[in-house]
């Protein structure tokens, strides 16, 4: 069985495409647990992530994920998410 | 307290100047370009347009947004935000006051005007609507292609907190933006940043000006543009824009800054879209208003920027508009309309007019309407070269497609009055 995770690295990237932030994979798995303001990204933002995801996936994300506050408790949710639908 | 500072009347002074034009993309640039009357209207090269009836326009060419602004305003904006923030931070930059975060936050407001908004990001997303489903339509559409983007994103990206307005308008709304900001330097707000910039030429945006009967669909670059002649055609569009820097005069002397000039001035009215002819008692009546606020008589004014729409019943109006308010002096004061070298950019139009007023005055100098030598109205227009001149007061004029009329009164310097 292939599991299906987003890793930080992923985010990182994702967080350049949808929303031109630029940061360091290293920086933003040490501080996973700040808000994703720390980052500079707004909520506008992560919501174009969550349709990124959604539409990479094939699946609906939660409404919660595009309320939450960090990057871990995002990734938590979604891969949460991703596991419970695989 | 035993010094007693004079403090005069909270005039709004303009202190810092910056230009994104299709003729240059820097104020000194701009000026070059609008002195020797160099004319840049072209061929329209951009993505997608090749095949739509407008062919001639002024455009910004060579810009590169992505040296000027950072990724995460790229990603969210179209490039008539890009074209605001970039001449904001020119603006401030030339006012001394940098682009990093103001003490004073609260002190300072933004205000801009727009009237084709950002039809280039809003096309690339309602694409995706339609061709992969809304899943595919990016958040910032929420956004990106309101007439208030360029506002909301200078204010956060320089984090100015003061009063901030949006003038979706006609071309006159870009004259209108910066009586707003006067109007808040007079209630209390130290610093405005103010003006418009718009990136009318794209498909879908092009595509929503076709239907104006005014637009020139004229092929030749020298002949598309021709106000005030008997081979009028219409008017060419071009986009780009300028920000200015507007503080309280005492403001600008306590920071010992120089004020460039003071906008003394503005009055406006409405008379129905394309109703040129009614647009002749308009515009003379918002001359008037702008002279009375000014304090100023028509023999003050020392040259006037004319709206040249290049429709021939519009030209009559404006000419006849100018004799109606300045009386024998309107058949004697310069005129000029710099833009027929490098369009009309909607908005954006009247603000790069109002740079030129500043700049003209500053070197003495009135531009010259490049394209047009042969006039047929009774009007003093300045052609072929510029003209030297001591310029004190000059009167910029302003007209929208959709029926707005618009006059400002900018005084060289800070003005006594």
């Amino acid at each position: 069985m292939i599991t299906t995770e987003v890793t930080v690295d992923e985010l990182a990237v994702l967080m350049k495409k949808a929303a031109g932030i630029t940061v360091d994979p290293q920086e933003l798995k040490q501080a996973a647990g700040s808000p994703f303001d720390c980052f500079g990204l707004d909520s506008l933002g992560l919501l174009g992530i969550v349709g990124e995801l959604e539409n990479r996936y094939g699946l609906s994300l939660p409404p919660d994920s595009e309320r939450c506050k960090s990057p871990r408790e995002f990734l938590d949710l979604v891969n949460s998410t991703l596991k419970a639908g695989a | 307290m035993s010094t007693q500072r004079t403090q005069r009347p909270r005039r709004a002074a303009i202190t810092g100047i910056g230009v994104i034009a299709p003729n240059g993309q820097r104020p000194d640039a701009y000026w070059k370009s609008v002195s020797e009357g160099i004319g840049v209207l072209d061929r329209i090269t951009r993505e997608g347009c090749g095949h739509l009836p407008l062919r001639v326009a002024g455009e910004v060419r060579s810009f590169d947004a992505t040296a000027l602004i950072e990724d995460r305003f790229l990603v969210q904006t179209d490039r008539f935000s890009h074209f605001a923030m970039a001449a904001a931070a020119l603006a401030l930059d030339d006012a001394g006051l940098g682009s990093g975060d103001p003490a004073e936050p609260f002190s300072i407001g933004v205000v801009t005007a727009a009237g084709s908004g950002g039809g280039e990001f809003g096309q690339r997303e309602l694409q995706k609507l339609w061709g992969q489903g809304p899943r595919f339509v990016g958040p910032y559409q929420s956004i990106a292609w309101f007439y208030a983007a360029s506002t909301g994103q200078i204010s956060i990206r320089s984090g100015f907190k003061g009063p901030c307005g949006v003038v979706a308008s006609d071309e006159a709304g870009g004259l209108d933006s910066l009586a707003h900001a006067a109007g808040a330097i007079r209630r209390g707000t130290d610093t405005m940043v103010v003006g418009a910039a718009e990136a009318p030429l794209a498909p879908y945006s092009m595509v929503c000006q076709l239907g104006y009967p005014e637009l020139s669909t004229v092929e030749d670059p020298d002949l598309a543009y021709r106000p005030f002649t008997s081979k009028a055609c219409g008017f060419v569009p071009a986009e780009g824009g300028a920000l200015l820097v507007v503080e309280d005069g005492n403001r600008a002397r306590e920071r010992g800054v120089p004020v460039r000039a003071t906008l003394a001035g503005h009055a406006a009215t409405f008379t129905g879209a394309s109703r040129w002819e009614e647009s002749r008692e308009g515009l003379a009546r918002a001359i008037r208003g702008a002279l009375d606020e000014a304090g100023a008589a028509p023999e003050d004014i020392d040259v006037v920027f004319a709206d040249a729409m290049g429709v021939p019943e519009a030209d009559r109006a404006e000419a006849l508009a100018i004799a109606d308010a300045l009386g024998a002096h309107g058949r004697r004061v310069p005129v000029t309309a710099p833009k027929t070298g490098f369009g009309r950019a909607h908005c954006a139009a009247p603000v790069l007019d109002t740079v030129a007023a500043v700049l003209a005055m500053e070197h003495g100098q009135v531009p010259p309407t490049p394209n047009v030598f042969d006039i047929c109205h009774d009007l003093d227009l300045v052609m072929s070269r510029a003209r030297p001149a001591e310029l004190r007061t000059a009167l910029v004029l302003s007209r929208g497609l959709m029926g707005s009329n618009a006059a400002l009164v900018v005084r060289r310097g800070e003005s006594a009055r």
